[in-house]
């Protein structure tokens, strides 16, 4: 009886116009192109410098700015309220000022009369456009002062390394975060809309009044899309090797693990769904709606830790909190489930709670 | 001696506060075809649901094809065949992958259902259909199709949920001969219908006002007594009396 309805679930599949490109289209479109969409790399930033003192040593602060890759120059003025205006155009993001006596102060070594003005529309923008900026400055300040031969302050070196992702690459930071996403969609939400499909044309009706058992058609049903979940996750990790020579820490075995255990959540999930969706337009509000709670309350676009404490005790409730946290410390940190038990602690717990509910509110349909 | 594959005592089935179906009592025979007719919202579909298994009724007590309408369930999946007014056949499915699917489900080998494809493509006249989409077939012969597959575990009684809805007069005549051989070879056929016409092909039935069973015996028995010329004036009498609204 099993391998009939697989057979015709995976035929079915197979012959829908959309499902099978996208398949093949998700994971190229997620590690491709996403990654690049979603950094939160700030670069380009319009730097306006007014320059009083127009001496070499200004110049070789402008350089070390420029430099850095992340500005870009566009005017240098001679007043500050040229410059303002500059900023009021929205064409300047940040000012910097180097008063007259700069280069006579910088060498006697009594101050340092540099201003800085960030405009912050866009606060990502403009705090971190200010960290760049003082950071430039602070690399300016130690080529000037090596100072091997000034032991008068005991020389502390403060130096930032970063552990785990060294060159603070955004792009690795957000490659397993979007394998969450997209494992996500696949395994709730499809399911979920192919249930309601079958309902509204009553072939459903038809498989009731045979001897199938609904969990033998359910389960018929989320096959293919587990299978296309595992395929989905495969390809994402051979294309972030090939294409950024990204490679995952940990031991790839974990990965699956726990892919396999967010499926059981989302499997329990996507039934659910479709137990109070009479039709494709409900399933599709309700899904929307998980859809965006998931993603923004789940750590991966902004830091749970920075969240007010009352959304933070949301995001417990939201599994993808706990997927999106294992599949980043496996992948960036090569952390084992030893390290990270709680993540599947989290996922068991809510797995349990939506399997339970969904088969409960499924019998009870069937009266 | 005549045997009864369908027997039904006090049932009733409410939804909340409404009674679909009032406790109704009623015998289907071996091998008869039993006329299940009543305006839309009598209670018929509920009360055919609950002897297909579909749902359970409140209470009541009764057998379908020797098993308890409220412990045996799956047990009467087994023996019955069930067709909806809808069309509920695959469509992304072509005509030999859903005959192989619903085949496949009722427990058939691979080879019985090889055997059995050619034998209904035969019979149906539609060889050189098999591999087109079952959604792309004209609405007679998705019917046609629906019912023959229907059967193909070969059950004891097979229920038709308004099965003639939307074809032609001439089609839904070569339905009928189809469901008169069925009967023939011992099959029980139990159909909902809206055709009084259809009525007349039935050996009894009967009518459902209200959820209650307003009237049963054999077309020519409920004509003379209730001195009407056809089945349309018979049920127009008895459906008339009814105060529920759709």
């Amino acid at each position: 009886m099993w391998k009939y309805l697989l057979e015709k679930e995976f035929k079915q599949f197979f012959r829908d116009p959309g499902l099978p490109r996208m398949a093949l289209m998700f994971p190229v479109l997620m590690m491709l192109v996403f990654p690049f969409a979603v950094s939160m790399e700030i670069r380009n930033i319009n730097l306006v410098v007014v320059d009083g003192s127009r001496s070499e040593e200004s110049g070789r602060l402008i350089e070390k700015c420029t430099a850095s890759g992340y500005f870009r120059l566009v005017s240098v003025c001679d007043s500050p309220d040229e410059a303002m205006r500059l900023m009021d155009d929205n064409k300047a993001d940040a000012i910097i000022t180097i008063d007259a006596g700069f280069s006579r102060e910088v060498e006697t070594g009594t101050g340092f009369p540099v201003g800085i003005k960030i405009n912050t529309v866009n606060g990502t923008r403009g705090s971190i456009g200010s960290q760049y900026l003082s950071s430039c400055i602070r690399m300016y300040m130690q080529d000037r002062n090596p100072s091997p031969d000034a032991p008068a302050s005991p020389a502390i070196d403060v130096a930032d390394r970063y552990s785990f992702n060294a060159n603070m690459d955004y792009k690795l930071f957000m490659i397993p975060a979007l394998i969450v996403i997209g494992i996500t969609m696949i395994t709730a939400f499809l399911p979920a809309l192919n249930i309601v499909s079958e309902k509204e044309t009553g072939t459903i009706e038809q498989i009731n009044v045979t001897p199938v058992s609904k969990s033998a058609f359910i389960i018929c049903k989320m096959i293919p899309y587990w299978a296309i979940a595992f395929f989905v996750l495969t390809a994402c990790l051979l294309i972030a090797w090939t294409v950024f020579g990204y490679v995952c820490r940990g031991r790839l075995l974990w990965l699956y693990l726990y892919t396999t255990l967010d499926i059981v959540v989302m499997a329990g999930l996507g039934l659910l769904i479709s137990n109070y969706s009479s039709n494709a337009q409900q399933a599709m509000f309700v899904i929307w709606f998980f859809a965006v709670i998931f993603m923004l309350m789940s750590g991966i676009f902004t830091p749970i830790a920075s969240m007010p404490e009352w959304a933070q005790t949301i995001t417990y409730f939201n599994p993808m909190r706990y997927y999106a946290d294992a599949m980043r410390s496996v992948y960036l940190k090569g952390s084992t489930p030893a390290d990270i038990w709680y993540d599947a602690a989290g996922l068991l717990a809510i797995g349990a709670a939506m399997a339970g509910w969904a088969i409960a509110s499924y019998r009870k349909s069937s009266d | 001696m005549e045997e009864n594959v369908i027997t039904i005592w006090n049932l009733t089935k409410k939804f909340g506060n409404f009674t679909a179906v009032d406790n109704i009592s009623f015998d289907v025979r071996k091998g008869e075809i039993f006329g299940f007719l009543g305006a839309n919202g009598a209670g018929k579909t509920t009360a055919m649901r609950i002897l297909c298994g579909l749902s359970r009724p409140t209470s009541g007590e009764g057998t379908v094809a020797g098993y308890d309408i409220n412990t045996g369930q799956e047990k009467i999946k087994r023996h019955i065949g069930y067709m909806s007014q809808k069309f509920s056949l695959y469509p992304d499915l072509t005509v030999r992958e859903n005959i192989r699917l619903f085949g496949g489900i009722y427990g058939l080998k691979d080879r019985e259902i090889r055997v059995k494809t050619d034998a209904m493509l035969g019979m149906l006249g539609m060889q050189s259909e098999k591999d087109k989409f079952a959604g792309d077939l004209p609405l007679g012969w998705k019917q046609k199709l629906a019912f023959s597959i229907a059967l193909i575990h070969g059950p004891e009684i097979i229920f038709l949920d308004e099965p003639t809805g939307g074809v032609d007069p001439e089609t839904r005549r070569r339905f009928w001969e189809m469901i008169y051989d069925t009967a023939e070879k011992g099959v029980t056929v139990f159909v909902t219908t809206h055709y009084m016409d259809e009525a007349e092909y039935c050996d009894r039935v009967s009518v459902m006002v209200d959820g209650k069973i307003a009237a049963m015996d054999s077309p020519a028995g409920l004509k003379s007594g209730y001195h009407a010329r056809n089945m349309d004036e018979v049920f127009r009498i008895i459906a008339g009396r009814a105060e529920r609204e759709e």
